[in-house]
């Protein structure tokens, strides 16, 4: 399948050659497979195999791009989608600036994040997953939800520019489950990430759910007092917290245009607790990294945060051609964002709730529906979700409403920021809305912040 | 190739289905313009083709949906695989409400189809517009067309035969500047769906032109304006906000889906129970919420449904009495059966799929509030003694159960003993669903009312965008806490 893929490229590329056609191509194969969970039953069980094919025409400063769905084997088709291209960017206007044509240098295949047998999990055998993850756990009054969504992706890129290829293909399984009391309405998760079919662990996934049923099936839900709060997040609030700031942080583009709460001089300058250490990291397979991006330049290990102080803004090719700046090999479907862990030893719930405290905890594991409220602060707001606890001081635990927070990146990563656990965990923030890019952010298990302010409180679910 | 269809739709059902339908898409066109600062910096087309499959059975729901259409019987057999699968863990075998099998078509209204006007028109349009937003004040010009035609052939095993044609325009203007503080600040136009067709004669440039205008100015007063104060008062949403209020704490809490438990593992629940329906004041009486798919305007209306049934005009609440939702064909059956009577009659034709390789799930078609009788803008204001109008979707967060809310606002005006006194920048409010309907005042004639499009509506795993409207007038809420 891989030498066909790289001959349809070869092949439209002496096409596009013989037309004096300036183009790129842009590969992309997704088998995606997605077993939905909701009121106890399988919901919906579905696949899709879709073959997505971009082709970027460029003359001088001017630019078009035509994407189509097709397949393999409809290679007239497709060079119809280079004459297209080819007569939109005609009639484009330029650019006021010059957008770079890549040059790949070798050819390069990367199959590292690729495991042959987490491709190939059968629908049996993902349904079985979700039996040994809640088994025993599912009453007339808990129900379970959720999904088991795994697939394979294959990118491949050539251009007119150099005979070279680049492709990548990784498997990769992002599982969620929820158990939900559907008339008291509340809701525990647990989640996990998989990039090969041995990561597959539903027995850590029924240890965590029957901890938080524990807690929830025994303690009534309280409404808690507005004020502040010392908050532990979970890995995917984490997780989030770090995918808002790429956005509204460090992309080179998003602070050009005014969308960033970091500005262009504080490179150098300390932004953040100086416990805070991000970086994109294209060596951590767990992340399905891309080891070059689409121009071609290989990706290294690239600090954005050392212990607070801000390294570098990552820049997209075509940001980094509009506004003058070097391209830093983020021209990529997605980064490859760790975390660093800090140094309290704590990796699992239980122990979490077990840690000695001298005030109350609020723990709050996934921040629900996240906007940005003002970029140049850093503002943003969320609600807490799925089974939020409250750790009191005397050591019992109780379960809270929801509540909403609505803060800024700058205080919840700045000094208030008490400490990150040593142990990490994979959080998968795949979106399944488009062509298939899983992605993953590794980070600490949990981190407190104190003294944050809750803006709401619920008095129900 | 509908007889090909039809054939393996037999053979699904001889080979032991409940029902089987089939979505083939000839043809789906999306065309991208995007200005920015000038720069055309994407200029794009797509084009997509091929089949998605629905097969029930045994009480369970498989899907396969492939863009080759050389192997219809290995696509058909994928379906059933899927639900044989899925058959294995069913604890509410599916049923589906009954119909009436349909053989008509649908053609979205519109004088000029988009996909024949020129590329070089196109950016010509947006480059006019782009030299009149470059004023004083003005750090980011934004100008985004988008135009979408497909035609869906759909088939199922009840007889039916149903194709539609339905062609979409997105347009939007957007200007951004920085204050004094280095804060930035934005302000976006997008038409109302004023007129009965929506093709590239939408793009009146004169419209454009004074809204483009307008958005430069009230930004600019954005820039020197004072911060939103943090108190309690009267809000009054226009459109331009009120659509997405509507969207959020009506539409999608009453999506009968999400009411059921089908939503729970991502975009979350409803504070709705079925007990409420019939039930539950949700508003005060001056609120009647519909959703209306049959007006002749809108991404909204879309003839018939991906269930095969016709678009209808249901009323979700009823002078503040929640009286119905938001349904596909399977809902109805289940809901009705867990609460022990019949609470819904029917599917209300609300179900929907965003592409041929994505199931349909129930979606907004037009959710409405009815104009009301509380006059003009300018009377509402007149008639506001301490309050804040409040325009511009900047930010907008849920709550899981849609049960409590947060939104920023592009921009604001104080309104003081029914006068307004003056611009406000940040400005936010927040409240609890119910509380928050209950405390509606004012609601505007039809001089206020608008129809907004929503291009990227999220839901679904896999996740779907889909496009739909909202016809709202200008509502005033009491006692909001506004600032935070
Ligand atoms: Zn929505």
């Amino acid at each position: 399948m891989k030498e066909l893929i790289l001959q349809v490229l070869r092949d439209l590329r002496t096409y596009a050659l013989s037309k004096n056609v300036e183009a790129t191509f842009f590969y992309h194969e997704e088998e995606s497979c997605l077993m939905r969970f909701a009121n106890s039953a399988i919901s919906l069980n579905t696949n899709e195999h879709l073959i997505r094919l971009e082709i970027t025409a460029f003359e001088g400063r001017k630019r078009a791009s035509y994407e189509m769905i097709t397949d393999l084997n409809k290679l007239d088709e497709m060079k119809q989608g280079v004459d297209i291209a080819a007569e939109m960017v005609k009639h484009v206007q330029p650019l006021n600036y010059q957008p770079t044509v890549p040059v790949y240098w070798e050819t390069f295949i990367d199959e590292s994040v690729f495991d042959a047998a987490l491709a190939g999990i059968a629908s049996e055998e993902r349904l079985e997953y979700f039996n040994q993850a809640v088994a025993g756990l599912e009453t007339d009054e808990i129900k379970l939800s959720g999904i088991f969504s795994s697939g394979v992706s294959t990118t491949a890129q050539i251009n007119t520019r150099s005979e070279h290829l680049q492709y990548f293909k990784s498997s990769d399984a992002q599982i969620s489950i929820v158990l939900a009391h559907i008339s008291l309405k509340w809701e525990v998760i647990a989640e996990q990430s998989a990039q090969k079919k041995t990561d597959l662990n539903p027995l850590g996934v029924r240890r965590d759910l029957t901890f938080l049923l524990e807690r929830y099936r025994h303690d009534t839900p309280q409404q808690l007092p507005l004020g502040r709060y010392n908050i532990v997040f979970g890995s995917a609030a984490i997780g989030d917290l770090l995918n808002m700031m790429n956005y509204i942080g460090f992309s080179g583009g998003s602070m050009k245009r005014g969308f960033s709460f970091i500005a262009g001089d504080q490179v150098g300058q300390k932004v953040f607790s100086d416990k805070f250490n991000l970086t994109d990291d294209p060596t951590r397979l767990e992340t399905f990294p891309f080891q070059r991006d689409h121009m071609g330049i290989s990706r290294k290990l690239f600090p954005i945060f050392e212990n607070g102080i801000f390294n570098a803004f990552t820049w997209l090719q075509d940001d980094a051609d509009e506004f003058g700046a070097s391209p830093t090999g983020h021209t990529v479907m997605h980064k490859s964002l760790v975390l660093g862990g800090g140094d309290k030893e704590v990796a699992t719930l239980e122990e979490l709730v077990n840690l000695p405290r001298e005030n109350d905890l609020l723990y709050i594991p996934f921040l629900h529906y996240m906007n940005i409220v003002n970029p140049s602060k850093g503002l943003i707001t969320a609600s807490s979700r799925f089974g939020a606890l409250l750790l009191k001081k005397d050591g019992s635990v109780a379960v809270p409403y929801n509540v909403r927070i609505t803060q800024s990146l700058l205080d919840i990563f700045g000094d208030r920021l008490a400490w990150l656990s040593r142990p990490q965990a994979v959080n998968n923030t795949s979106m399944s809305y488009g062509a298939r890019n899983p992605t993953a952010i590794v980070v600490p298990a949990f981190i407190q912040v104190n003294d944050l302010e809750i803006s709401h409180s619920n008095s129900t679910y | 190739m509908r007889k090909k269809l039809q054939k393996q739709i037999d053979r699904l059902m001889v080979a032991g289905a409940t029902s089987v339908d089939a979505r083939w898409y000839p043809v789906e066109e999306t065309s991208q313009l995007l200005m920015w600062n000038g720069n055309l910096k994407n200029a794009s087309s797509s084009r997509e083709s091929g089949i998605g499959v629905r097969v029930l059975y045994k009480g369970a729901w498989g899907f396969s949906a492939s863009s080759d259409i050389g192997n219809l019987k290995a696509l058909f057999d994928k379906a059933l695989d899927n639900a044989r699968v899925a058959a294995e863990r069913v604890t509410f075998p599916v049923r589906l409400a009954g119909k009436v099998p349909i053989r008509a078509s649908f053609i979205s209204p519109n004088r000029i189809d988009p996909f024949t006007v020129p590329l070089a028109e196109k950016i010509a349009f947006m480059k006019e517009l782009d030299v009149q937003l470059n004023q004083t004040g003005v750090t980011q010009r934004i100008c985004e067309l988008i135009f979408i035609r497909k035609q869906i052939v759909y088939l199922d095993s009840e007889e039916s035969e149903i194709e539609k044609n339905i062609v979409e325009v997105f347009p939007t203007i957007q200007v951004m500047g920085v204050d004094a503080q280095g804060e930035s600040h934005s302000r976006k136009f997008s038409p109302s769906l004023a007129g009965a067709t929506r093709g590239w004669e939408t793009l009146d440039p004169q419209l454009f032109s004074e809204n483009g205008a307008r958005i430069v100015r009230e930004m600019n007063e954005v820039l020197v304006a004072d911060v939103c104060p943090k108190d309690e008062r009267s809000v009054i949403l226009l459109p331009g906000i009120m659509y997405l209020q509507t969207h959020e704490t009506i539409g999608h809490a009453l999506e009968l889906d999400r009411i059921l438990g089908y939503e729970l593992a991502y975009a979350g629940g409803s504070f709705v129970k079925l007990s409420d329906f019939g039930e539950l004041r949700y508003g005060s009486s001056k609120l009647t919420a519909r959703a209306n798919a049959t007006l002749p305007n809108s991404p909204g209306s879309f003839g018939y449904d991906d269930d095969g049934v016709p678009a209808q005009d249901n009323v979700l609440i009823d002078k503040g009495l929640l009286v119905g939702a938001i349904t596909g064909r399977q809902m109805v059956e289940e809901a009705n059966d867990r609460i022990g009577k019949t609470i819904f009659n029917g599917s209300s034709g609300a179900n929907r799929a965003t592409a041929l390789y994505r199931v349909p799930i129930e979606r907004m078609t037009n959710i409405n509030i009815d104009p009301g009788s509380d006059g003009s803008l300018a009377e509402i204001v007149k008639n506001t003694e301490k309050g804040i109008i409040l325009d511009g979707d900047k930010s907008w967060s849920i709550g899981s159960n849609r049960e409590q809310f947060h939104f920023a606002t592009d921009i604001g005006w104080l309104v003081k003993d029914g006068k307004v006194t003056g611009v406000v920048k940040n400005s936010t409010y927040k409240g609890e669903t119910v509380k928050f309907y209950n405390s509606l005042s004012a609601v505007g004639d039809t001089s206020t009312w608008e129809v907004r499009s929503v291009d990227n509506c999220g839901k679904g795993q896999p996740n779907q965008i889909m496009q739909l409207g909202h016809g709202v007038p200008v509502c005033r809420f009491d006692n909001v806490t506004i600032g935070e």
